[in-house]
């Protein structure tokens, strides 16, 4: 409860950081509209040669990408902007003040800064989806509650991911790059994970879960996700997030601060 | 001019063996997105008896091989960095030098493209026999390559920089290349070969110049135009190049005039 509030105050500080600059608040808006617009073209550009697409129609596509601009927007909302700003403490040394602070270190290390313009991707992402979902018949409370169940572990691996990538860096300090090709491989999460050849195919579900985090969500909605695979997934999240979380506790240890 | 552009190569090449695995992680980028929608590609042929109009499987991978390639040698970079320099201000020093900034950034276009290519072609072969990549060019087509690829190469860089400039007048520049960006995205060949754009789409790409910087340079290699239309595109590639080399002038000359150090 006390985590809610704090994440409230976090939100509301950046918003009002980011309302300041209002000019560049409706570029990045118009950014956004521009980017997620385009790949809608990009999709309907292959769909005018083909109706299905490895078992994945237009609907089922659209709800794809939609799901892929919510879990990029949910990444560039709060994860890439607080781990960049955690990789910076780690290098300044002015880590020490988040670890002196009576609250869990990794809560406010990770979920610390916001870009608040991203909800518009997110919220972008949303309409993407929902209109492929007006081309899809089928869909039962049973499926909009598997939907949010595996969005919301799509978020959780992401999550873990990120963590344990930008663990390293109480090691070797300079990571940018390693999250740099991160970000590159999520772009690949714009299709379904099933039509990368094999090698590619495991990298995206298993190193970089891009792949899952964006795939599962989209079949599970249209109901081509069965109780199995969700538990599989559910345990899965859960298991990535307590390891990431060893993981940057052990990380911690060698951190040294400035001048230690 | 000749020894000026020996010692900035002398000083780029040394600046840019200190961040070897920077590059060579940067150079990715150039192969991850082809490789994604060649994929995309690949399932939509599949889907329809493994052709679609006149690619099948092996010329999508072919093609998208070559975009690979054109891509990171027809990249541009120097909207991002001008916007920073005009921002801080450090821009100023660079206009009071007797050199003018662009031959900077030349030396530094090429330095990064020389340094990244064989690391390239070594992930660019293993795609190729990954996906069975068959290329009909003929020797002729691999010698047009090589000024095709110069002027889609000069074309996204006088671009990027004619975009750049409009920094003098807006400090920042993130949106209109986000805009330009994206342009590239649908029209350069990077969605679908050109040759497979739906009608009005086709038309764009090949009015405006966003065809020539990298679909053009890509189709020749893979060798998906004849001998011909390959110099006729060269010939308009190269018009392009002039077009915007006199733009960047006229831009800069009026730009310059409006930029002031940040406080003056």
């Amino acid at each position: 409860m006390r985590y809610l509030r704090l994440l409230a105050l976090f939100f509301r500080t950046e918003l009002q950081y980011e309302l300041e600059y209002r000019t560049n608040l409706a570029l990045e808006i118009v950014q956004i509209v521009v980017i997620i617009t385009t790949s809608v073209g990009a999709v309907l550009i292959l769909f005018n040669y083909t109706t299905v697409l490895n078992g994945w129609d237009l609907g089922a596509m659209l709800v794809l990408l939609g799901c892929f601009y919510l879990v990029q927007g949910f990444g560039e909302l709060v994860l890439q902007p607080s781990f960049e700003k955690f990789m910076e403490h780690v290098r300044l040394g002015t880590l020490d003040f988040a670890l002196l602070k009576p609250a869990s270190a990794q809560f406010l290390v990770t979920l610390r800064n916001f870009q608040v313009v991203q909800l518009g991707q997110m919220g972008l992402g949303a309409v993407v989806a929902i209109v492929g979902l007006g081309r899809i018949s089928t869909l039962g409370p049973g499926e909009a509650v598997a939907f949010a169940v595996a969005l919301v572990c799509g978020f959780v691996l992401i999550y873990a991911l990120l963590l344990a990538l930008s663990t390293f860096a109480f090691w070797f300090v300079r990571i940018d790059n390693l999250m740099a090709i991160y970000w590159s491989f999520l772009d690949a999460g714009r299709f379904p994970v099933d039509i990368y050849p094999g090698w590619l195919r495991v990298t995206l579900s298993t190193a970089v879960p891009v792949g899952v985090a964006v795939t599962l969500p989209a079949q599970a909605i249209s109901g081509r996700l069965d109780l199995f695979g969700l538990a599989v997934l559910v345990v899965g999240s859960i298991a990535a997030f307590i390891l990431s979380s060893l993981f940057w506790r052990v990380g911690l240890r060698s951190y040294t601060g400035a001048s230690a | 001019m000749i020894d000026v552009y020996r010692a900035l190569f002398v000083g780029q090449i040394q600046a840019a063996s200190q961040y070897r695995v920077q590059s060579v992680l940067w150079m990715l980028f150039s192969v991850i997105r082809p490789v994604i929608f060649l994929a995309a590609w690949v399932a939509v042929a599949n889907a329809q008896g493994g052709r679609v109009a006149s690619y099948d499987v092996r010329d999508f991978a072919a093609y998208y091989v070559a975009l690979s390639l054109v891509s990171n040698l027809a990249t541009s970079w120097n909207a991002y960095d001008f916007e920073f320099e005009v921002r801080m201000g450090r821009l100023s020093p660079k206009l009071l030098r007797p050199l003018h900034p662009i031959h900077y950034a030349v030396v530094e276009n090429i330095v990064w493209k020389m340094t990244t290519i064989i690391p390239l072609l070594i992930v660019l072969g293993f795609v190729a026999v990954t996906f069975d990549a068959r290329f009909r060019a003929t020797p002729v087509h691999l010698v047009l390559f090589v000024p095709s690829v110069i002027l889609g190469g000069s074309l996204a860089f006088l671009g990027g920089w004619v975009i750049a400039t409009s920094a003098f007048w807006t400090t920042r520049v993130h949106a209109v290349s986000t805009l330009w960006d994206r342009a590239v995205f649908i029209f350069a060949g990077q969605i679908a070969p050109l040759a497979l754009l739906p009608g009005a789409l086709q038309t764009i790409a090949l009015v405006l110049p966003f065809g020539y910087m990298r679909g053009v340079p890509a189709e020749i290699l893979q060798g998906a135009v004849d001998v011909p239309t390959a110099m006729l595109l060269i010939a308009v590639q190269a018009i392009w190049v002039a077009i915007f080399y006199a733009l960047l002038q006229v831009v800069w000359r009026v730009g310059v005039r409006q930029y002031t150090g940040v406080g003056a």
